[in-house]
């Protein structure tokens, strides 16, 4: 479970990227951050994986606050939280394979565990056949599909999505989204995106952001704004 | 080892930077940790030399020179004094020319004179003891080392502070270097460092590539130096041999126990300057990269 309680966020040159932010997302569930650029979607995940420490409020996650100064879980925090970019963030001098495994390699996997779960990863992912091949060897949609793939390998129990169809044409942004819908059920979910067309179909919990504050919080919501 | 030579062909030409610098320091630190130990040597040799020799006119008799002897023994001054027969001398003689025949054929007893060999309590008493030989009867020649040892010391003194002098300058310009180098490798990888500290990985696992190669390059640089320093060394060797015959074994520090030998270098010298070498420049390698790390991944 993640909270966010009364959770701001301003900076030295005067900006106010989150003002007085509180909502709760339940273990399991579907949500989808929707607003504006600038309306503060990248910073409420940027504090999930701690890379943003909040100016006032806390944020917390599985019982734990990690905006405590106390608070030292900061790698075991992302090794629980799978994160999806728009550029992808995928190594171009490994191949598909050591793409993924390396989220298993820096937690000290076993060599046949790692070989276990990528291959079956790949397998969710539709990827299995390219599993050799290096990043510059694929379309677009393909590095989506190995970043998703990189971020729920190793039972990440939350998945976070920055705007992961934004470069993608319609018919791949549909088949990164079926993916996503297949992952529903054994993680959180939480994408950031301003594709009017997939929230609406897809009829989640989505939260509208706007100039840092939460102006709409509803369960199998709509894009409005 | 694959992640080590893929980032030096990304920065091959700051990876050749580093590895230049690496190798000119550690190919002078086994130059001066040779030449002091060579030196040293020397000095421990002369040391244990005669102090002071007085050579007798080939007529002298070996009464008088026996009272001479004794003479200077109850002057308190000395710790030991030796006497050379001619017969002695012509043994020696024989001993350090036994490879060159020409030379043994024409020498006999008769032209050899017989010496007193002195060794002082102290330094200063030489010049006193040389004084009171050269005033005797029958003395020839009086031969006394202290200048020589005091150059040796001299020598040996600043040869090491010129070593340590310019030893620490290039490991600081070594570490400036490899620091400067693993910065760049550092932007050029910031991508990857980012993607690798997002899906949580340690501070270790993320600096550990950089001082891997660290070590590698100080490993790479110290073998290379090592190599050419002694292929230099076995290419000049039939000329040192040569100029240095009269030169028993020079031994490490005196550290006779361990067969170390700098002059002719013993094996176990050999594989010993290779590991200080080689070890040497892992540890540079580790520091510069070290502080790299420390400073450009938070």
């Amino acid at each position: 479970m993640i909270i966010f309680d009364e959770v701001t966020k301003k900076y030295s040159s005067g900006t106010t990227a989150l003002d007085n932010v509180t909502f709760q997302i339940n273990d399991n569930e579907f949500l989808f951050l929707v607003g504006p650029s600038g309306a503060g979607k990248t910073t409420i995940l940027r504090m999930i994986l701690r890379q943003i420490i909040p100016t006032s409020g806390s944020i917390i996650i599985d019982n734990v606050d990690i905006t405590n100064k106390k608070f030292k879980d900061t790698q075991k925090l992302r090794r629980s939280t799978g994160v999806v970019f728009q550029d992808f963030k995928i190594l171009f001098d490994k191949n598909v394979f050591e793409n993924i495994a390396i989220a298993l390699k820096i937690i000290n996997s076993p060599k046949n565990t790692i070989k276990n779960e990528v291959e079956e990863v790949l397998g969710l992912v539709s990827l299995s056949d390219k599993k050799l091949m290096f990043p510059i060897q694929l379309s677009a949609g393909e590095l989506q599909r190995v970043a998703i793939a990189r971020a729920i390998v190793g039972n990440r129990n939350t998945i976070i999505a920055d705007e992961p169809t934004g470069n993608l044409d319609p018919k791949t942004t549909w088949e990164i989204m079926k993916i996503f819908k297949k992952l529903e059920e054994s993680r959180t979910i939480i994408i950031a995106t301003h594709n009017v067309d997939i929230v609406n179909s897809f009829k989640k919990r989505v939260i509208t952001l706007k100039d840092g504050g939460i102006v709409g919080d509803k369960r199998s919501g709509k894009y409005e704004l | 080892m694959k992640d080590i030579l893929t980032s030096i062909k990304r920065t091959p030409y700051q990876s050749l930077g580093s590895f230049m610098i690496l190798f000119f320091t550690l190919f002078l630190s086994l130059f001066f940790f040779t030449m002091t130990s060579f030196f040293y040597g020397v000095l421990s040799y002369v040391e244990t030399r005669p102090q002071v020799i007085a050579y007798f006119n080939v007529d002298s008799k070996e009464k008088d020179i026996l009272q001479i002897k004794t003479n200077i023994e109850k002057t308190g001054k000395t710790t030991s004094v030796n006497y050379v027969s001619q017969k002695n001398a012509l043994k020696i003689y024989k001993e350090l020319n036994k490879d060159n025949p020409l030379l043994l054929e024409m020498v006999s007893e008769n032209i050899l004179p017989a010496s007193i060999e002195v060794f002082a309590k102290k330094p200063i008493y030489l010049k006193e003891i040389a004084e009171f030989l050269k005033h005797q009867k029958n003395i020839d020649e009086v031969n006394y080392q202290k200048d020589i040892v005091d150059r040796l010391v001299i020598l040996t003194t600043i040869l090491r502070r010129v070593s340590i002098g310019i030893l620490a300058f290039l490991i600081l310009i070594s570490i400036i270097v490899l620091l400067t180098t693993a910065a760049f490798k550092i932007s050029v990888k910031r991508e990857e460092i980012e993607v690798l500290q997002l899906i949580g990985a340690s501070q270790g696992y993320v600096r550990k590539p950089f001082i891997l190669e660290g070590l590698f390059f100080g490993f790479t640089s110290g073998t290379t130096a090592f190599l050419i320093f002694y292929g230099l060394f076995a290419y000049f060797n039939p000329f040192l041999s040569s100029y240095l015959s009269g030169i028993p074994r020079l031994s490490f520090y005196n550290l006779t126990g361990y067969n170390l030998y700098v002059f002719p270098p013993s094996l176990e010298y050999i594989i010993f300057s290779y590991l200080i070498t080689v070890i040497f420049g892992m540890f540079i390698g580790f520091i510069g990269n070290h502080l790299a790390t420390s400073k450009y991944i938070k």
